[in-house]
């Protein structure tokens, strides 16, 4: 049994290595953006689905972390990984802020403000056009000047695989069981000894610095910025990935964002059809399968194939 | 100058007397169902849709129009509420505060995107109720105003006549204050629940149907005026109509004096849309309860 997963695994290994040698130039700039998608949805998993603080504002965070690098290497002609650096600072700080701030409120306030919080930015950046370009867009330098993608695919699949460690890490350890006790009972974990305002904030800061890296990623990856990628439907699609994969399971919800990532360009030829199939898709998620469809596939799959390990308990 | 500032604070006020009927449907959605509704601006959005086609297709007359979007609308929200929100009330749900959230976030999103497919991004424009203007010395103001602001009114009498001084009332009041009680004494709650989010939806397709003539329709229409009743919710407590009425008012005026008042005109359109989810994040920061909130349909 063993052997078959070590065989499974590599095998898989060795096809994410060899991927952009395996498809076109089209197919290989979906994978990146898919990688981008699932770095966001993985962090907004770990504040949502185990810190249990509802965010309606990661975008508005991926939108941050993407502008200040954009702007200070386009200003200050600052090197491009400092500025993603100084995007993920920034995001770390702002996302203390909003996690402060947010202490007072519980589950549909905090979210109501994050709403706010990340429809005021995008205005922001909408209105103020002699800085960012406004609507028509802030152009980014690249980080590569390669003819073919492949360099972004790598980097893009070091940050996420960093990322997922750093959060599979942080979930695993008695931080993460600090911010399930937050999650199912704030007084009951501030009686055991949780320093309750300490994890909050901390949650929002760890989880808002991830989407600010993936921001500075994507915007050095695409070469051009709107403020749309800070919209509510941008929003509503992490959501969907996160909870179509499973909200409350990191790895499920990095599978939901490439799963859906590959269906959004499938689809292209449809449209604007896209996010309605994606909507009632989350909505039949969550009204009859809760905890994602990759757990009920699981599920079902573990059942007919002996190979596969019975599903873990995460939540 | 100041005849300029008169007549904004007089469109203010008859836009915060729609905004306070938006409001009143989140606030009546939320104090029987215990749910933010992340959906109101969208089934606000679908009554404008309602009344144009209403109008368009089927020959109504405008005014007809507006009672048309508010009967469609209920039926849309009785719709959404017997397929999606169920396990709200099923005591096997987990966590239901995030479902609601997620369930109605969803609806929000899909409902404007087929909207986008079905009605276009381009905005459409409903005829007129009354043409022609109202003009008082120095100050004008559109008979569409005018007639928007006496609708409004006359739905917020009827909403305060129907929670006060009716038994459906005052059974939806006991089913806010306690399901369980309410229960006992033989109230069927299922169908107290069907009602609330049916009346909060019919009140926000209605006001989507009066602004109409006067904004255009498009399928984003709702974003603004949700966050905008969000704030007017909450700064009138979660669970009180009288307290959305006069925060509706509040935040009408305020706002469109802010739009004259700003310093930079070609900026202030846009920065409108951003004061009243400041005016939203200051609320929630330092007073979640509002001005006139009810102990027992404080969120926990």
């Amino acid at each position: 049994m063993r052997a078959v997963q070590i065989v499974l695994c590599a095998a898989l290994g060795v096809l994410v290595l060899a991927f952009p040698g395996l498809v076109n130039a089209y197919w290989l700039s979906v994978a990146i953006l898919a990688i981008f998608y699932a770095i966001v949805t993985a962090s907004w998993a770990l504040l949502v689905g185990y810190a249990g603080q509802f965010s309606f504002g990661h975008m508005a965070f991926v939108s941050l972390g993407a502008y200040t690098s954009g702007l200070l290497v386009k200003w200050f002609d600052i090197p491009i990984p400092l500025g993603m650096l100084a995007g993920v600072v920034l995001c770390a700080i702002v996302g203390s802020g909003v996690g402060f701030v947010g202490l007072r409120m519980r589950g549909p306030y905090l979210a109501l403000f994050t709403v706010a919080f990340s429809e005021v930015l995008r205005i922001i950046f909408v209105s103020e056009v002699e800085i960012t370009g406004g609507s028509g867009g802030l152009e980014v330098a690249p980080l590569f000047h390669t003819r073919s993608d492949a360099p972004y695919y790598y980097v893009g699949l070091v940050l996420l695989a960093g990322s997922l460690a750093a959060m599979v890490a942080l979930v695993s350890s008695r931080w993460g069981l600090f911010f399930r006790a937050i999650r199912e009972n704030e007084a009951a974990a501030a009686a055991a000894g949780v320093k309750v305002v300490r994890f909050r904030v901390l949650a929002f800061a760890i989880a808002s610095s991830f989407a600010g890296l993936a921001g500075g990623f994507y915007g050095h990856f695409l070469g051009i910025l709107t403020p749309d990628i800070g919209s509510v439907d941008q929003m509503g699609l992490v959501v969907a990935m996160a909870v179509i994969g499973g909200a409350e399971s990191l790895p499920a919800a990095v599978i939901g964002a490439l799963a859906l990532e590959a269906l959004v360009e499938a689809l292209r030829s449809y449209g604007e059809w896209r996010l309605v199939v994606f909507g009632a898709l989350l909505l039949l998620t969550i009204r009859f399968a809760r905890n994602g469809l990759l757990a009920l596939a699981w599920e079902q799959l573990a059942r007919v194939v002996p190979v596969v390990p019975a599903p873990r308990k995460t939540a | 100058m100041t005849d300029y500032i008169l007549i904004q604070a007089l469109n203010g006020l008859v836009i915060g007397i729609i905004y306070a009927v938006i409001a009143a449907g989140l606030t009546v959605i939320f104090s029987i169902l215990r749910i933010v509704n992340f959906a109101h601006g969208e089934v606000y959005m679908m009554g404008g849709y309602f009344a144009y086609f209403a109008i368009s297709l089927l020959g109504i007359p405008p005014m007809a129009g507006v009672v048309f979007a508010m009967a469609a609308s209920f039926a849309l929200s009785v719709l959404i509420e017997r397929t999606l929100l169920t396990p709200l009330y099923s005591p096997t749900t987990e966590r239901k505060g995030d479902y609601g959230i997620l369930v109605t976030f969803g609806i929000s999103i899909f409902l404007r995107n087929i909207a986008l497919i079905v009605f276009g991004p381009y905005p459409l424009r409903p005829p007129s109720f009354l043409t022609g203007a109202l003009i008082l010395g120095p100050l004008i103001m559109t008979w569409d105003r005018v007639f928007d602001a006496g609708a409004a009114i006359a739905m917020l009498v009827f909403l305060l006549w129907f929670m006060h001084r009716t038994a459906w009332g005052e059974a939806l009041n006991a089913v806010s204050q306690s399901r369980e009680s309410a229960a006992i004494v033989g109230i069927n709650d299922q169908l107290f629940y069907m009602l609330a989010f049916g009346l909060g939806g019919a009140l926000a397709g209605g006001a989507g149907a009066l602004v109409g003539p006067i904004y255009s329709l498009s399928p984003s229409m709702g974003l603004i005026p949700d966050t905008q009743a969000f704030a007017i919710v909450i700064l009138g407590g979660m669970g009180s109509v009288m307290g959305s009425i006069l925060a509706g008012l509040m935040i009408g005026v305020s706002e469109s004096m802010f739009v004259a008042l700003f310093p930079d005109p070609s900026r202030s359109l846009t920065y409108a849309q951003a004061f009243s989810l400041l005016v939203l994040m200051v609320v929630l920061l330092v007073r979640p309860t509002g001005f006139f909130g009810r102990i027992h349909t404080a969120l926990d």
